[in-house]
């Protein structure tokens, strides 16, 4: 069997002491951020990504990742205990589980969570390693016209998906695009947009763009909002297991919740967050009695708790099977990797199989550390919620400043975070999400040189998108994906899922 | 307050889209089979015109007159000034000063930008931040950054 192969391979890279240990860092760091309300986890790997520059590819993605997925479980801790989502992923989980938690259901609540966020975590591990493989021969046979397609439909996917206005997700795209644009353009050696500083020459850098965008702008507008007062109920919890009748109840909800989040997180657009809020409005459609939700139905914990570790797992498929990010946090990923020299596509799995599998491997022990992690030491975290704010922020605010600096060495990389600050903070005040925005920077240069040489293959006909039957294929999706966000019904359908509340 | 957003979003766009027209006026076009360097470019600009005027019709058309008043208890201004300022100050002196100085600057003007501050507990915080950076980037990860002045 090649799968099991390829997976010890895995293992052997993830499993030295190193990569356990940065597995380890990147899960306790997640579940931090993932407790800390504030702070979510596109700004943790901005972040960190300085650091990951002075580590091997592998363990700094191992870390990365970890990170991620970690935040799903951190952020249910919150959502139980307190009735405070610590991320957008587990706001479903407040609903019926601060109830559980407020009828002395807390363990039972929590270690459903953790227990089926292990099991979804594990199912797709098992399902990246399956999918994988095949989905990169597909991107393999690729050309360039199919290939400027596939990226349309992507990002078109990704804003339709998400939340918020799509017509000014589709601009912030635009906007991404062209900023990706600046610099020195490969193909004529003109440059563009840069004004005339040998500094822009080599395009905006990544990690000022992105701490700038999502670390700098999310603290200044967290300050312009009056101080929460988080009151903890500092209970202590007991009895962090099931009775056999909730287990008896738990279970179908963690197998679909896993199912519905192994799916959407594939899609573009997908992950974490629509898993959850679809898994929930899933196990109240199929409850033979729904009025049981919102007032502690251990479903409602279960389910969207699978979904969202599930989900979050996933995306990592056309990220790192077609070099597409579905969300913002994969395209950071593609950014740690491009920091690196590695170039995300079909052919990693192929030139960098230790990469990737040992990737995929960390997955399942990051899931199995993280178990371990968040039951026994429950009330560690709870008691860091009361760390308050006004001590966070200059955390970040310096570690932001030191990580920018420390990558090229450079005072003008800390301008430019700076200035990215300001501009995040302009658009997250507007209500233009600055996520498909990175989305578009991170695909700028790839859309271009694909449309160049589609044009080149073509002789400059552009019909050429619409000759290749694939290629059709795909844009004919993206297109339906638009028709259907516009229709009016859908519409408010999809308001009403992102706010199932 | 939501339209008024999105007008003043679909301004932005407009702003941006004609800055950009405007720096790349002489960049070659070329053809689509010969790609110049403003031709993909000035496309997604000239995309970008048209999406921010359309954000800014719907608007303008969605909620005439509607104003509400801001939510938010403290000053929309106070951050973005300290935060930044901290940000360009360290980028001044850390080369120059070194790290703990910066670090000091960077907390004291970082922290203006918020009222809810406790001297003590800043101090201490202070501390164990700069221990924490030069643990973390100067002895951990090996780098060259000076920590003091030089002289």
């Amino acid at each position: 069997m090649d799968l099991f192969h390829d997976l010890a391979i895995g293992f052997s890279v993830a499993l030295t002491p190193a990569n356990l240990a940065f597995a380890f860092a990147g899960v306790l760091v997640g579940t931090l951020i993932g407790v800390l309300p504030g702070i979510g986890p596109i700004a943790t790997i901005a972040l960190l990504l300085p650091l990951t520059f002075h580590l091997e590819p592998v363990s700094g993605l191992i870390m990365l990742a970890g990170i991620f997925y970690g935040a799903q479980y951190g952020g249910s801790t919150t959502a139980i205990l307190v009735n405070l989502p610590g991320e957008t992923s587990s706001v479903v989980t407040c609903i019926d589980g601060h109830q559980m938690a407020r009828q002395g259901r807390a363990g039972a609540a929590l270690a459903v969570a953790a227990l089926g966020s292990f099991f979804a975590g594990t199912v797709a591990t098992l399902t990246i390693a399956t999918l994988a493989p095949p989905l990169a021969k597909v991107g393999q046979s690729f050309g360039a016209p199919e290939y400027f397609s596939l990226l349309v439909l992507g990002l078109i996917a990704a804003v339709v998906l998400a939340h918020g206005s799509v017509i000014k997700a589709i601009a912030m795209i635009i906007l991404g695009l062209v900023l990706g644009l600046i610099g020195t353009d490969g193909n004529t050696g003109g440059s563009r947009f840069t004004f005339g500083m040998t500094r822009l020459a080599d395009g905006l850098d990544f990690v000022p763009l992105v701490i700038g965008l999502f670390g700098l702008g999310e603290i200044m507008v967290n300050l312009t909002q009056p101080g929460h007062t988080r009151s903890v109920v500092a209970k202590k919890v007991t009895g962090l297991w099931l009775t056999m009748q909730e287990f008896r109840q738990a279970w179908p909800a963690v197998l679909r919740g896993t199912t519905l989040g192994s799916v959407l997180g594939v899609l573009p657009g997908g992950g974490a967050t629509l898993s959850a809020f679809a898994a929930y409005v899933l196990e109240k459609k199929v409850a033979r009695d729904p009025s049981r939700f919102g007032r502690g139905a251990i479903e409602g914990v279960a389910g969207p708790e699978s979904a969202n570790n599930a989900g979050a797992q996933t995306s990592f498929i056309p990220m790192l099977t077609l070099g597409i990010p579905g969300n913002a946090v994969m395209a950071l990923m593609i950014g740690a990797l491009t920091i690196h020299g590695i170039q995300p596509g079909p052919q990693i799995m192929t030139e960098r199989p230790e990469m990737f599998w040992g990737m995929v491997a960390s997955m399942w022990i990051g899931n199995l550390m993280l178990v371990i992690i968040n039951l026994p030491l429950i009330g560690i975290w709870v008691q860091l919620l009361k760390v308050p704010y006004r001590l966070l922020y200059l955390s970040i605010l310096l570690f932001s400043a030191i990580g920018v600096y420390t990558v090229n060495n450079s005072t003008f990389d800390v301008l430019m975070a700076a200035l990215f600050g300001f501009v995040g903070y302009v658009f997250i005040r507007l209500e233009c999400e600055p996520a498909p925005l990175i989305l578009g920077f991170v695909l700028g240069p790839l859309m271009e040189d694909n449309l160049r040489r589609a044009m080149r293959i073509s002789s400059g006909d552009p019909m050429i998108f619409l000759d290749r039957p694939i290629s059709l294929c795909l844009l004919i999706a993206a297109l339906l994906l638009l028709i259907v966000v516009a229709l009016p019904a859908i519409r408010s359908k999809r308001e009403e899922a992102f706010q199932e509340s | 307050m939501l339209q008024r957003k999105n007008v003043l979003s679909g301004l932005l766009f407009i702003a941006v889209a004609a800055a950009g027209l405007w720096v790349s006026r002489n960049y070659p076009i070329g053809t689509a089979l010969r790609m110049g360097t403003g031709y993909v470019p000035r496309l997604l600009l000239w995309i970008l015109l048209l999406l921010g005027v359309i954000v800014m019709v719907m608007g303008l058309r969605a909620g005439a007159g509607k104003t509400q008043a801001d939510s938010e208890t403290t000053s929309v201004w106070r951050p973005l000034i300290f935060v930044t300022a901290s940000l360009v100050t360290f980028s001044l002196t850390i080369e120059r000063l070194g790290l703990v100085i910066s670090i000091l600057l960077l907390i004291g003007i970082g922290s203006l930008a918020t009222r809810e501050l406790r001297l003590i507990e800043m101090v201490l915080a202070t501390f164990l931040l700069i221990v924490l950076s030069v643990g973390i980037f100067i002895i951990g990860l090996g780098l060259t950054i000076p920590v003091w002045p030089e002289w």
